[in-house]
């Protein structure tokens, strides 16, 4: 294991989203600011509660997750197909670095960029005094394992994409849309009976059930469900990104 | 045990055969010279020895050790300054470097002193807090061979070292694998100026269609007075090459 190697490329990512803070960390920071503001504390007050919990801290859970799927995605997906668009890969390929330690400092680094802006956004919430905490082991147990999904998404977007109009397709056609029909503004058991199966076919519901559960005690979901969905995208998408790193599909020619 | 050894390498991209079942070896402390025209296997060839490239048939060692199944030691003994600035722009060079040396397991102080040697051997102490974008073609040049050395490999590649250099700095930067080589660098280097080959390298191949058609010490090869411009053009040119 090259240890000072892995510990350097994290770092190096790291570093690469903080040279851009105004883009990764202040843009969800503010956009999470105002969906609060809108649908917690202007419509929030007219909706009043669901299932006994004010408005506004049963949506934080749900904006907050949005972000962190959204954030671990960009960081993952757009570090690996820069250094694929500017060839600075080779950099990487022709180091000393074990496929597995390639993977695995992309991901630290979409991790670390979902835990910070989950995190900010939480502060966020502190001051509209939105946030309830419940299960704080809970709640970061899902900010890191849901990060390390869509981290290891953006790395298998960032390897297929050609372009980056096809960088940004699976953002723009299914994360925001699965993200906003998951139950991030209600609780499914609003919808009609129907929709409420359905939904259950969406995975982010299960990601934004669970930290509801641990920020507010609520859930909609069987968590160990959720806990199982979760595990089980980590493992076949780590093990197809690893595969994919160690055939080099993309990177190498 | 040869610095660098390769063995009925064949490189195919899709149907199209860049490299044909070629083979050669170089020896430690060589300044070894690869020649050919664009598209005749040269960039493959090392790309393969690095690992940038995948081999489709054939063993590439490096001071024995196999690029593919070992290509963790393997990388560790090859530093490569590529023809294309292959480098994040945004990066200031010292942080580049330092990256770089992290990535070779260098850490602490070591790093740090390893980091500042480079930078003062390739005079870049006043362009070190640059970002590489902000730096003249030379200096990007300069940049791309401190970063190769960086980690001390044991086999230093040259992908088109000079090109889009002054002839100062070109002069320059001969002078540093000069003194590289004189130290016990084994060298390889591909360059479109034959004269800084002719200059430079102890043993020169000569790579046409992903075939090596000439291979030798350059005093074999200049055996009857002639420039290696000559040899080169009458070898790439005769449609009859034959292939070694």
């Amino acid at each position: 294991m090259n240890w000072i190697g892995l510990q350097t490329f994290i770092w190096k990512d790291i570093k690469r989203f903080f040279r851009v803070a105004i883009q990764t960390l202040l843009t969800p920071w503010i956009s999470a600011t105002l969906f609060i503001f809108i649908f917690g504390a202007v419509i929030g007050q007219r909706v009043g509660t669901i299932e006994g919990i004010p408005y506004i801290t049963f949506v934080l859970p749900g904006i907050l997750m949005m972000n962190v799927i959204m954030s671990a995605f960009s960081q993952s997906s757009s570090s690996l197909y820069m250094h694929r668009f500017t060839r600075s890969i080779e950099e990487i390929l022709i180091a000393p670095l074990a496929h597995f330690e390639m993977v695995f400092g992309y991901l630290s680094g979409a991790v670390f960029r979902g835990v910070v802006v989950g995190l900010g956004i939480l502060i966020v919430g502190l001051t509209f005094g939105a946030v309830q905490m419940q299960h704080v082991f809970v709640f970061l147990v899902y900010l890191v394992a849901v990060s390390a999904v869509f981290g290891l998404l953006g790395l298998l977007v960032a390897l297929w994409a050609n372009s980056f109009e096809q960088l940004t397709i699976l953002n723009t056609f299914l994360i925001t849309p699965l993200s906003f029909l998951g139950g991030v503004f209600n609780s499914i058991s609003m919808l009609p009976g129907n929709l409420q199966t359905i939904a259950r076919f969406n995975p982010f519901f299960y990601f934004i059930d669970g930290i509801r559960y641990s920020m507010t005690g609520f859930h909609d979901a069987d968590l160990l469900t959720g806990g199982l969905i979760i595990a089980g995208l980590f493992v076949i998408l780590f093990y197809l990104v690893y595969y994919l790193f160690k055939i080099g599909w993309r990177i190498r020619v | 045990m040869h610095a660098l050894e390769v063995k009925n390498f064949t490189k195919r991209y899709g149907k199209n055969l860049a490299v044909d079942d070629i083979s050669f070896t170089v020896e430690p402390g060589e300044f070894f010279g690869l020649l050919g025209p664009n598209g005749a296997g040269k960039s493959t060839t090392i790309h393969a020895i690095t690992g940038i490239a995948r081999t489709s048939g054939g063993m590439i060692k490096v001071f024995g050790t196999d690029v593919e199944s070992d290509y963790r030691d393997a990388r560790r003994k090859v530093g490569l300054s590529p023809q294309e600035f292959n480098i994040d722009i945004f990066e200031k060079v010292r942080d580049t470097l330092t990256f770089v040396a992290g990535f070779y397991g260098m850490h602490g102080v070591e790093r740090k002193k390893r980091v500042e040697e480079v930078i003062k051997r390739f005079g870049l102490e006043k362009h070190a807090d640059k970002r590489f974008k902000e730096l003249s073609g030379g200096l990007k040049r300069r940049v791309m061979l401190a970063r190769a050395l960086v980690h001390k490999p044991q086999l230093l590649i040259l992908d088109e070292p000079t090109a889009g250099v002054d002839v100062e700095l070109r002069h320059e930067l001969w002078k540093h694998l000069q003194e590289l080589n004189k130290e016990g660098m084994t060298i390889i280097l591909t360059s479109h100026y034959l004269e800084e080959v002719e200059l430079l390298c102890s043993r020169i191949a000569i790579i046409n269609h992903g075939k090596i058609v000439k291979i030798g010490s350059k005093k074999d090869l200049l055996k009857d007075g002639k420039h290696l411009e000559e040899l080169y053009l009458s070898i790439t040119q005769s449609e009859d090459a034959a292939p070694l």
